[in-house]
């Protein structure tokens, strides 16, 4: 039986998995949904079989994979694709062209740059590592407006989040706040311990390491005069992190932070936030939501906390735990998270191997909502259904239109539902597939369809 | 009312079903809504029978970062000003348009201050609510669901288009204009709303055949986004129909501006945004209640000049709105309304600009208001604990008037308690 005619048979067999379970098909392909949640359908989670782990896999820890990614992922397995993947070190991007030169007169072309970070999406050799730059650039957010373009600042911050993208949280968070985008973007570098700017000591504790309702405004004070001193580099110094100057530090002796009294330098209150309870939880969280399901149970919050400050803070560690968990192969996982933007224009392009048409993601980000670079607000990203909206799906859907126009040679697209949407399909997906005649009409239904937005 | 709050409550609109858009024979019944299938359009009428039946419109502007009242409305004569912002006092209360002898607009709030003048500006001092939360994000979902115990979800304005307008799910009831996701104060799972960035852009650039193949594609979706997938497809192809309609309706009136130098934040097409407002109000489209977003408020550091720009920027939007409305001859029923999650701290900081604050003022603005000044602004000599601002006018008494008395609404059933009175509504004739 061809597939075409498998998606056929399903059409016909109705709603029902039984009557399709009965043709016996081993490989799921075409399965219509029946499981009820709350009067609705749910889609019927393959993550039993090895092969949808692995594709799910490739869906959330990279960008996507064209069937060469997916063939070689499938016959490694699952555990030791995940271990390819989480231990590879970040390959160097090449150098961004006038990146390190950007300055007044000369400032960063920020199109240009958004290309050359989607292109390492795109073609880089290890994708988990970028997957985990765009994390943490929606973690530890910066945006170009304030950062400015005249300075190569906006490009470091890319380069120091790649370099400790799976390192450890610790050093991480020490580069963050001494990062010069950073002291411009959330005011360190010009806070002084005379006059202290809070903006950085809030959104430390709030955003980046224990969340909101876990500190007091004293705590955002005392952190404000302790992290005060730094300023940004000057292009003489040759240095890519701020530079500490004294003079410019808080005097005032002791202060109270988090319930520890001391003269606390920037390493210290970094110390004392890792010691915090409300830390190892909220990152952990954070990733989870981002990797796994949109609401993670405490008791899995807790477990995957406790392994990562046991692992010293490494975040290779925290994401091999979270891909090998149970909760992530679970059928409560799948089809949980809606593919951001980015992620969804990467991976449509990776599954048509049109890996050079980078630039299509530019001019198509806005409308759904997402531009390198660029993100709403000091939160970072949203999440899941935050990117559903009528603006954004027709943009979605628009992006496919483009995409269809400008990719001379499609490939065969016979294998597009599985490959690509697991054999896990609508009734109404399944029944425009077996109805659809060509490569391009089945590829614009696969790529523009509801199953391809979730990972 | 179910206590359990999840998207996976949230239910398939019955619109959905009654397959929306495809002619627009239906436009009488529906008084107003353009290009709707009639067994659709009765069914909207029906409902709008049951719930608020007036043409009352509300226009949200968000001031997103947190607005530095002390800058938007000026106390002119407190010295204790010039105490705690050395660098930043001086030249606002030089430059500031007097109101009163004690408070003056921003020097850039021109237009306003036109309409002022003229009675058709409400300014609501020292507004708050009890511990201020000082994360924007915190603050931001206190406004948006009027809720300063955080237990709540769903926004004010969602919940009340899901309560109170058309329990059926008219997409246009709401629209966030300039936006590409629903705002908070607009959210609701059992709301659906419209969110149009640009609606020169609005449509399937695939055309018909593209319309209708995801038209059939999202059509019971299932999972926990399986609703809001096709609920997103159901509204932009309504939308696209009703913009259709409605840009043959309607010529702008007024020179609308997008500066393009403001980059502080990527919510910057104020202007845009109010003429698309505009436009669906102008065009008869049903619209009621609207959402625009300025972001870049969060002045940490310089924010002189900033600051200064951003009050111009909102002042010349705003008055191209008001302009256009006017010479359309509609804007009696409208009221604009500015909110943001927080002031600022009265003392600035080492990098010329503000920290996180507190109260701060309101503006309310159009033919329905009560011109003049409400609450009593907060008093520099008189900070709380962390040096902000105390408030004098709960958030929610705003919201209540905005409600009660503008849109002819159930503030209770939306606020779930009754606040003081703040009359910046006027009362119309022959009512006590």
């Amino acid at each position: 039986m061809t597939r075409r005619a498998v998606i056929g048979a399903a059409v016909a067999g109705g709603a029902g998995v039984a009557a399709f379970r009965l043709l016996g098909l081993a490989k799921p392909a075409g399965n219509p949904v029946s499981q009820s949640l709350n009067g609705a359908t749910d889609w019927i989670s393959p993550l039993a079989t090895e092969r949808a782990q692995v594709q799910q896999l490739l869906r959330r820890a990279t960008f996507g994979a064209g069937p060469a990614d997916l063939e070689k992922a499938l016959s490694d397995g699952y555990a030791k694709t995940v271990q390819r993947l989480v231990e590879t070190p970040a390959a160097k991007p090449p150098p961004f062209p006038g990146g390190d030169q950007a300055a007044k007169g000369s400032p960063l072309k920020l199109v240009q740059l958004q290309k050359w970070w989607v292109d390492q999406m795109l073609k880089g050799p290890t994708p988990f590592a970028e997957r985990m730059t765009l994390f943490w650039h929606g973690h530890f957010t910066s945006d170009y407006r304030k950062v400015g373009l005249q300075s190569p600042y906006v490009y470091w911050q890319n380069l120091t989040w790649r370099d400790n993208a799976v390192g450890d949280l610790r050093s991480f968070l020490y580069q963050v706040t001494t990062d010069p985008g950073m002291l411009r973007y959330l005011d360190l570098g010009t806070s002084t311990g005379r006059s202290p700017n809070e903006n950085y000591s809030r959104e430390l504790m709030e955003l980046f390491t224990m969340g909101a309702g876990t500190f007091g405004e004293d705590d955002v004070r005392a952190a404000a005069k302790a992290l005060a001193g730094w300023r940004e580099p000057q292009p003489a110094e040759t240095v890519r992190t701020g530079v500490f100057d004294p003079r410019r530090a808080y005097t005032g002796g002791p202060v109270t932070f988090l319930g520890k009294t001391a003269r606390f330098d920037t390493k210290g209150v970094l110390d004392q936030v890792l010691a915090q309870k409300a830390t190892a939880p909220f990152v952990v969280r954070r990733v989870l939501v981002n990797f796994v399901m949109p609401n993670p149970s405490d008791a899995t919050v807790n477990r995957l906390a406790a392994g990562f400050v046991k692992s010293k803070w490494s975040i290779r560690q925290l994401m091999h735990d979270v891909f090998s968990s149970d909760e992530f192969k679970s059928a409560s996982s799948y089809r949980s998270l809606v593919k951001q933007p980015i992620e969804f224009m990467v991976s449509a392009l990776r599954a048509l191997g049109a890996e050079s048409l980078g630039q299509l993601t530019q001019q198509h980000g806005s409308g759904m909502g997402q531009t390198l670079f660029d993100p709403p607000d000091v939160g970072g990203w949203p999440l899941n259904e935050a990117w559903i909206s009528s603006n954004t799906v027709m943009a979605r859907v628009n992006f496919v239109t483009a995409l269809m126009q400008a990719v001379k040679d499609l490939p065969v697209s016979t294998d597009a539902h599985v490959q690509q949407l697991d054999g896990v399909l609508s009734p109404a997906t399944a029944q425009l597939l077996s109805a659809a005649s060509s490569d391009q009409e089945r590829w614009t239904l696969v790529l523009a369809s509801p199953e391809f937005q979730l990972k | 009312m179910t206590e359990e709050h999840g998207i996976n409550q949230l239910k398939r609109r019955d619109f959905l079903k009654a397959g929306l858009v495809f002619g627009a024979g239906a436009a009488g019944l529906a008084a107003g809504y353009a290009a709707v299938p009639d067994a659709f359009a009765r069914a909207v009428y029906a409902a709008k029978q049951e719930g608020i039946t007036n043409d009352k419109v509300l226009v949200m502007v968000q001031l997103a970062g947190g607005n530095d009242g002390l800058r938007t409305v000026v106390p002119l004569q407190d010295p204790k000003l010039h105490d705690y912002r050395p660098r930043l006092a001086g030249p606002s209360v030089a430059q500031a348009l007097p109101l009163t002898a004690d408070y003056g607009l921003n020097q850039n709030l021109k237009g306003v201050k036109k309409l002022f003048d003229a009675g058709r500006v409400a300014i609501v001092q020292g507004v708050g609510y009890p511990n201020p939360v000082f994360s924007h994000f915190e603050s931001i979902r206190i406004w948006e669901t009027g809720d300063p115990t955080r237990r709540s979800i769903n926004g004010w304005l969602g919940q009340l288009a899901a309560k109170q307008y058309d329990t059926l799910g008219h997409p246009l009831t709401g629209c966030a204009c300039g936006a590409t996701d629903v705002p908070g104060a607009l959210r609701d799972l059992q709301a659906t709303m419209t969110v149009i960035q640009d609606p020169k852009n609005f449509g399937f650039t695939g055309g018909d055949p593209v319309e209708e193949a995801v038209t059939a594609l999202y059509k019971d979706t299932p999972g926990i986004y399986g609703a809001l997938f096709d609920t997103a497809i159901a509204t932009a192809k309504d939308t696209i129909a009703t913009l259709k309609t409605a840009g043959a309706k309607y010529q702008p009136m007024a020179a609308y501006s997008d500066q393009a130098k403001l980059v502080y934040s990527s919510k910057n097409q104020l202007a845009s945004a109010l003429q698309l407002a505009a436009e669906l109000i102008v065009a008869g489209t049903g619209v009621k209640l609207l959402h625009v977003t300025l972001g870049g408020f969060d002045t940490h550091y310089t924010e002189l000049n900033r600051h200064d720009d951003l009050m111009g920027y909102l002042d010349q939007a705003v008055s191209a709105f008001f302009q256009d409305l006017d010479a359309h001859g509609m804007a009696n029923n409208v009221l604009l309304a500015t909110w943001s999650e927080f002031g600022r701290r009265p003392k600035e900081n080492a990098s010329g600009g503000t920290d996180h604050g507190a109260a701060s003022p309101l503006l309310l603005i159009g033919s329905p208001v009560q011109g003049g000044l409400y609450g009593s602004a907060p008093k520099l000599g008189d900070l709380d604990a962390t040096g902000n601002l105390k408030y004098s006018v709960d958030f929610r008494s705003v919201y209540q008037e905005i409600l009660t008395s503008h849109l002819g609404a159930d503030a209770q059933q939306v606020l779930g308690a009754t606040f003081d009175r703040v009359p910046f509504i006027k009362v119309p004739a022959g009512v006590s």
